[in-house]
């Protein structure tokens, strides 16, 4: 049906992860991709579409494509927003090379999110967009704030706790300290993460991702194509976004719910799995809560017990349903989205090394569960059998 | 720091009236001339029956605490000397599916609790500005 192993990721690639790249988000783009196109054995000569998303804190294709010397772009994606369509870009390239519209796509994400342009405004005004002028003047606009109301609604109604969000943050670190490539790679404990100073209650310090400079890129071409390239194709067996609500509007009230509700149903009629085949799930972790309310929508465990199932070790890289393998955005470090992407192509490669999940065939990426602007975007990814 | 710093309102072409009311001390939702749904945020088309057609009523101006925050960071400096405060989802009184947002006036943060019954207050931060804040009631 529709899209489903008819693309694949055949390349990936990143920069340092870092809190000053001391680099332009353009440098960024052509190192990330430059490093994807090398993991896949391509050149840029091959390159012939280019795919992004950005809130006006990046470079655009219009710009990296000549930087890079691309020859001739058939194709290109500039897409608005933030985590929210970070797997849109994936899932927009895999339908350009299904349709032969393009033929090599490289999807990128770069960012100076510590040194240049911070989430939230820390020193900046805030961006007059929607519904902010109903928010902005009683000082909530910023992400950390935002989440936080939605963690509390769950609280409030689920009976959630800060030990459960607790779990989620100590378990990633554990992870991250078998990532070479993450910012944090010091364990931290239950009291350590109880300990940390308030941002917006009740989140704290330890339930907020990283602040990164840093870029990540993905090469997509047609199934067909990567089997003959240098590394073996991870194929893109679905990809859908969409939703319709926007939590933070002001209109819809109940932020117990996130959009993956709504489209995981067509994610796994897409690529013909369910919850259950699911061997590796990323997901997007801007805050711990938004792991907790994804594994609730996305059909890990009961509506209400993503706290009580979090907590008892089930997303641990030895239980049932690993969940952010490299540490996710709360200790890998925040590419806003594409770096959940490289790391379950590199559990399905098997290239994950300490803390590689064996035998993972099936991967679960996902976007920004759509709190922040309309709907979200998420892929299953799986090897070719 | 006064409320003046905080940051202003970019009020719309759908919300003028709504921020005009506001400066009056009134509190408005737009009620659907097709179906008669209480509307907030201020909209042109009803998105249940798609009618354009509109008027403005008054609300009571009271609800119940959904959900809230208390802000520890300081995110923009206009807030420097406020935190902790706190920031109130307000479930409205007057529909089952109306809420604002606002931050908590002549209350303790710390005693904020799910549905607490808060009221609607108008403070005028210049020639210009009304804002509506909430407190305890």
């Amino acid at each position: 049906m529709g899209l489903r192993d008819r693309a694949a990721i055949a390349g990936v690639g990143y920069t340092p992860f870092s809190k000053d790249s001391g680099v332009s988000t353009l440098t960024l783009a052509i190192d990330a991709i430059l490093a994807a196109l090398d993991d896949a054995g391509l050149a840029v000569d091959d390159v012939d579409a280019l795919a992004t998303h950005r809130v006006g804190d990046s470079t655009p294709p219009w710009v990296v494509a000549p930087a890079l010397g691309v020859p001739e772009v058939s194709w290109y994606l500039d897409q608005f927003g933030g985590g929210s369509v970070s797997h849109a870009v994936i899932g927009q390239a895999a339908m350009a090379v299904a349709t032969g519209v393009a033929r090599t796509v490289v999807c990128y994400r770069a960012i100076n999110a510590r040194s240049e342009f911070r989430m939230g405004g820390t020193g900046r005004g805030a961006a007059p967009v929607f519904d902010a002028q109903y928010q902005a003047p009683y000082g909530y606009f910023a992400p950390p704030q935002q989440f936080a109301m939605a963690t509390r609604a769950h609280m409030i109604k689920y009976g959630t706790t800060h030990e459960q969000l607790g779990h989620i943050a100590v378990g990633q670190r554990a992870n991250a300290v078998k990532n070479p490539r993450a910012l944090k790679r010091d364990p931290i404990t239950l009291d350590d993460y109880l300990a940390s100073r308030w941002i917006a209650e009740p989140l704290r310090l330890l339930d907020c991702c990283l602040e990164t400079d840093g870029a990540c890129a993905v090469v997509v071409t047609s199934a067909e194509r990567a089997r003959d390239l240098a590394t073996p194709p991870v194929l893109i067996s679905g990809a859908v976004w969409g939703g319709g609500d926007s939590f933070f509007s002001g209109q819809g009230g109940d932020f117990t719910v996130s959009e993956a509700a709504r489209i995981a149903p067509r994610l796994y009629a897409m690529a013909g799995v369910g919850p259950e085949d699911i061997d590796v799930a990323e997901l997007y972790d801007c805050f711990t809560y938004s792991v907790l309310v994804q594994l609730e929508d996305y059909g890990f465990c009961a509506k209400g017990e993503g706290g009580p199932y979090a907590a008892s070790g089930a997303t641990s890289l030895d239980g049932p349903l690993p969940v952010n393998t490299h540490g996710g955005f709360l200790s890998e470090g925040y590419v806003h989205g594409i770096n959940h992407i490289a790391e379950a192509v590199a559990q399905l490669r098997g290239t994950a090394g300490d803390r590689q999940v064996s035998g993972a065939e099936v991967a679960l990426s996902t976007a920004q569960p759509g709190y922040v602007l309309a709907g979200t975007s998420a892929l299953i990814l799986r090897t070719d059998a | 720091m006064s409320l003046a710093e905080r940051p202003r309102p970019q009020v719309d072409r759908d919300s003028v009236p709504w921020w005009e009311a506001v400066r009056r001390h009134e509190l408005l939702v737009q009620k659907c001339g097709g179906c008669g749904t209480l509307r907030f945020p201020p909209r042109a088309i009803c998105g249940r029956c798609r009618a354009r057609e509109s008027g403005w009523v008054p609300i009571e101006g009271t609800g119940r605490v959904a959900s809230w925050i208390v802000c520890h960071q300081v995110f923009m400096r206009a807030f420097a000397d406020e935190v902790p405060y706190a920031v109130l989802h307000v479930r409205l009184d007057d529909a089952e599916d109306l809420f604002m947002y606002g931050d908590l006036t002549e209350g303790d943060p710390a005693e904020v609790t799910a549905g607490m019954p808060v009221e609607a207050v108008f403070t005028d931060v210049d020639e210009d500005l009304t804002l509506v804040r909430w407190r305890p009631r």
